[in-house]
């Protein structure tokens, strides 16, 4: 990361602006969601780990300080899409439905007082909404506001709005006309009733994402908040202080954002359940874009909580008397070796290599040969787990593959079964030179393990590299590379975020092109399950899904890693998620 | 000298024109695709092609040009393709951040090394000489990065004396009137404020002035020891007059010349220096917000910031030159 920094810093310095442009840690937007952590309605509250019962009672007030991977990009959590805006908007605004705190996919009522009741046809939801509650502006949280901001995303004109408001059109397949919510009735102050084209069984848990977090209908208008000149948009800038933007239901208010410096969130003194009423008295958010420096200021306690640490930064956190690591469990991604099959793509780099890879002996063999743990503990300092599917243990609909574990001899034995003489087993490797990701900390030193491991069973691996930005993403989306690293941050924990939108959906009747894995049956069962409306067969469907997969092993699944984050000491009652989805109300400061 | 002024304000013209054509021209260069940056791995062909359209990247390159120049020349700087805030606003937002490390950076530079180099002076070729040659050669040749994340790694990270990163404590709630802390601070009459935003000026400030304190320690050593060895130093010694008044009268008066040049000249290489200072100290000034705009490939903000950096550069330089007229009479410009 720093490396990656570093090297752009220099290039700037020098305006040798022609090669070189590093990214910086933005992440794969990650789903995240407005967990209450003790919704009465939702069961029971989550404990922190031994962390407060160790320590006494909770102490109240204090301010908490959070070093964040970047900027937040607009107050408007309707605008955004990325892990740092996500992160911010998780503590302020929320949605009908949310995520039980410390879990990706167990989906709860958070606004809602109870899970919907679902139509025979599955296409439309009624809810019954919780009473008594106030936005930060003082104004009622009802059925109204609930249609105000569903219409109101519907209806964003196409330009920057839109534009911004990435995951609506994205679930719902689009704006005005396009989308797939026909209407939201409100019959009265605690119905609200969701009426869909066609049934959608993703529908609940992408609620749980912020940009559906549900914002006081007086502040958006009296913000200007629709205003599609963003810079002249007083709500999505975050001008006016407490009430004026952001303004949600959740345990802290949204108060003041310097952008770039810093953002500042105070508790809400009238939170409407009791039992989530927030610790702190104030959090500050202030982006560092550089791990080391993150980590630095961590050590000499500018800041007291790290959103994310580098896992080669675990081991000197663990070593230090006054700090501790996050160890956030349960994992929301996935790592690959990605691999396309077309050796006709258009640009393809090494067309035999694509060929190489239509052999399912030659795909099996490099599964067999790839010494998962071992790259573990080498780049993940050990917070991830060998992936045997390809989406995390915790998605929606998991089922264990048994997918082939490390086995050189087994390798060697399918690839003399696949008849390739040994003189054709050249392929390409390309890794991003200029970023890590959270399932690919050191995308150089796993790419160089295994090339190791496969050239230990007989390949012969030519390692590439391109800039993440400047060139890696949007030649690997059309199929260039025949084999490359690349993994999926979830949106949400369901299979459609993994299996359909992140790998191996069709453009019409054809594979995208950038795995160019035909599996015409794959591609009827995801539609089917995502149209289905019977839980049993929608959890048929999904396994049909991955079993289907798992057979044909298009791509190898390398890791699932929680990423690492860390804190100082006295830093109480944090409960951590693997989607970076995690609300501070339950912190406090043992100082 | 206005007819100078004047002369050299025309001749900025073209210079910016120029610099806007290239500008332009190498941002779109730049391999990768700022719809790419937006969406990551999101993108899709549509989304991509949508993006495109928003931005105004779908049409001809020269309408581009045109709009773009057409823009400036009303005021209109473009807009963040990431954030869509204004350039301008955002430029005036954190220019101050960096003016303040800047003046921070020049104090130590000047502050240390005018002493230093009269010290080396004093007694060249000797021991004292010896270990300020080196202390300035290692402030010339390491890297303010390398200096940078040292300084942290003793002084905040060991040691705890100091401050790691930013202006100033997040705990501090401090009304932003300039946006340059110190200054904030007198003006709401918060000495907490003030001290805090002093320790945190003090790494960055020492880590953005190495160069130029080397090259000021240098310089001074130079033209001190030059100096010494004319004449009139000569006479005004064997007139009797005492050491001190020699060097503050004959030697000091004479030696500053080529120093003040070499700080003029140096305030430019600070603005390059705060690109990497304000990066490694999360500093919130123009240098952070230039390279977060390469790494984002947000185009207007790349195109339109150099810009105004080469406007300011110009400026100082200007500056600078008038400033060394009225120092130096014998210089007249014409």
């Amino acid at each position: 990361m720093a490396r990656s920094r570093l090297f752009t810093l220099l290039a700037v310095a020098g305006l040798a602006f022609s090669a070189c442009s590093g990214a910086a840690v933005t992440q794969a937007p990650s789903s995240a969601a407005p967990a209450v952590s003790t919704a009465p309605a939702a069961g029971s509250a989550a404990p922190s780990p031994g962390a407060s019962t160790a320590a006494g009672a909770p102490k109240e007030g204090g301010t908490l300080v959070v070093g964040l991977d970047g900027d937040m990009v607009y107050a408007d959590p309707s605008l955004i899409s990325d892990s740092n805006s996500s992160y911010v908007d998780a503590q302020v605004v929320q949605g009908l439905v949310g995520l039980k705190p410390g879990t990706v996919s167990d989906v709860i009522p958070v606004l809602a007082a109870a899970m919907p009741t679902v139509s025979a046809d599955g296409k439309t939801y009624t809810f019954t909404l919780r009473t008594g509650i106030k936005f930060h502006d003082g104004t009622p949280f009802n059925a109204a506001a609930v249609k105000y901001n569903y219409d109101r995303w519907k209806n964003f004109p196409a330009g920057p709005l839109q534009d911004n408001a990435y995951y609506y059109g994205a679930v719902f397949g689009g704006f005005g006309a396009s989308s797939n919510i026909a209407s939201v009735d409100a019959p009265n102050d605690t119905t609200v009733i969701f009426h869909l084209k066609q049934p959608q069984s993703n529908f609940l848990i992408s609620q749980t994402i912020q940009p559906f977090g549900i914002q006081s209908p007086a502040a958006l208008a009296a913000g200007d908040a629709n205003n599609p000149q963003l810079d002249k948009n007083p709500y999505a800038q975050g001008q006016g202080g407490v009430g004026k933007s952001m303004v949600g239901t959740g345990p802290f208010m949204f108060k003041e954002w310097v952008p770039n410096d810093h953002v500042t969130l105070v508790k809400n003194p009238n939170y409407w359940d009791p039992a989530g009423m927030a610790h702190l008295d104030q959090i500050v958010f202030k982006p560092f874009k550089d791990q080391t420096a993150k980590l630095q200021a961590l050590q000499s306690g500018d800041i007291d909580f790290a959103q994310t640490v580098s896992p080669s930064d675990v081991q000197t956190i663990q070593s230090s008397g006054n700090l501790q690591v996050i160890d956030r469990g349960q994992s929301c991604n996935i790592g690959q070796i990605s691999m396309n099959q077309d050796p006709n793509t258009k640009g393809a780099d090494d067309p035999a290599g694509h060929k190489l890879l239509q052999n399912k002996d030659i795909r099996m063999a490099i599964a067999y040969a790839v010494n998962k743990q071992a790259y573990i503990q080498a780049f993940y300092a050990g917070l991830a787990k060998p992936a045997d599917n390809w989406m995390p243990p915790s998605t929606q609909y998991y089922k264990p593959e048994n997918l082939p574990t490390y086995d050189p001899t087994k390798a060697k034995q399918l690839i003399q079964q696949s008849g390739v003489p040994a003189n054709q087993l050249t392929i390409d490797l390309y890794y991003p030179s200029d970023v890590v990701r959270p399932y690919m900390p050191d995308p150089k030193g796993l790419a160089q393990a295994i090339a190791q491991d496969l050239q230990a069973v007989g390949f012969t691996i030519n390692l590439k590299s391109e800039g993440w930005r400047t060139g890696y993403i949007s030649d690997e989306e059309v199929g260039k590379f025949p084999m490359w690293l690349l993994g999926w941050t979830c949106d949400w924990a369901g299979p459609d975020n993994f299996l359909l939108t992140a790998f191996f959906h069709y453009n019409g009747n054809t594979p995208s092109p950038e795995f160019a894995y035909r599996n015409d049956e794959l591609n009827q069962t995801m539609t089917a399950a995502l149209a289905a409306t019977d839980p049993t067969q929608i959890q048929a469907l999904w396994q049909k899904a991955q079993d289907l997969i798992a057979a044909d092993m298009p791509t190898v699944p390398l890791v699932n890693s929680a990423p690492p984050g860390a804190a100082a000491k006295y830093v109480m009652g944090f409960v951590g998620a693997g989607n970076l989805t995690e609300e501070f109300n339950s912190v406090w400061l043992n100082k | 000298m206005l007819r100078y002024i004047v002369r050299r304000v025309l001749g900025a013209i073209p210079v910016l024109f120029g610099l806007s054509v290239i500008l332009f021209a190498f941002v779109r260069l730049l391999p990768g695709d700022p719809a790419i940056a937006i969406l990551g791995q999101h993108a899709t062909p549509a989304l991509i092609q949508q993006v495109h359209q928003s931005l105004g990247l779908d049409k001809p390159i020269y309408i581009q040009y045109i709009q773009y120049i057409n823009g400036l020349l009303h005021g209109d700087f473009g807009y963040s393709i990431i954030n869509g805030r204004s350039v301008l606003s955002d430029f005036a937002h954190r220019f101050p951040g960096t003016v303040e490390l800047t003046i921070g950076a020049l104090i130590v530079a000047v502050g240390i090394g005018i002493p230093l180099g009269r010290l080396a002076a004093r007694h060249p070729n000797g021991w004292i000489d010896g270990t300020v040659t080196v202390i300035s050669l290692f402030g010339i040749s390491i890297p303010i990065f390398v200096l940078g994340y040292s300084l942290v790694f003793i002084f905040a990270v060991q040691l705890h004396w100091l401050p790691a990163a930013g202006q100033l404590d997040p705990r501090i709630d401090l009304t932003p009137h300039t946006n340059m802390v110190l200054i904030d601070a007198i003006i709401d009459g918060q000495p907490a404020a003030f001290v805090d935003g002093l320790r945190h000026l003090v790494l960055p400030a020492i880590a953005l002035g190495s160069i130029p304190l080397a090259i000021i320690t240098r310089i001074t050593r130079a033209s001190v020891i030059d100096v010494s060895n004319e004449d009139y130093v000569r006479t005004a010694r064997a007139k009797g007059l005492s050491e001190r008044r020699v060097n503050d009268r004959h030697i000091m008066r004479n030696a500053w010349l080529p120093v003040t040049t070499i700080i003029g000249l140096e305030v430019g290489g600070l603005l390059a220096g705060a690109v990497i200072t304000e990066t490694v100290f999360s500093w919130n000034g123009v240098g952070s917000w230039v390279v977060d705009a390469i790494q984002d490939h947000d185009y207007f903000v790349i195109q339109s910031s150099i810009l105004i950096f080469a406007v300011i550069f110009l400026m100082v330089n200007l500056v600078v030159d008038i400033g060394y007229a009225y120092l130096n009479p014998r210089i007249r410009y014409g």
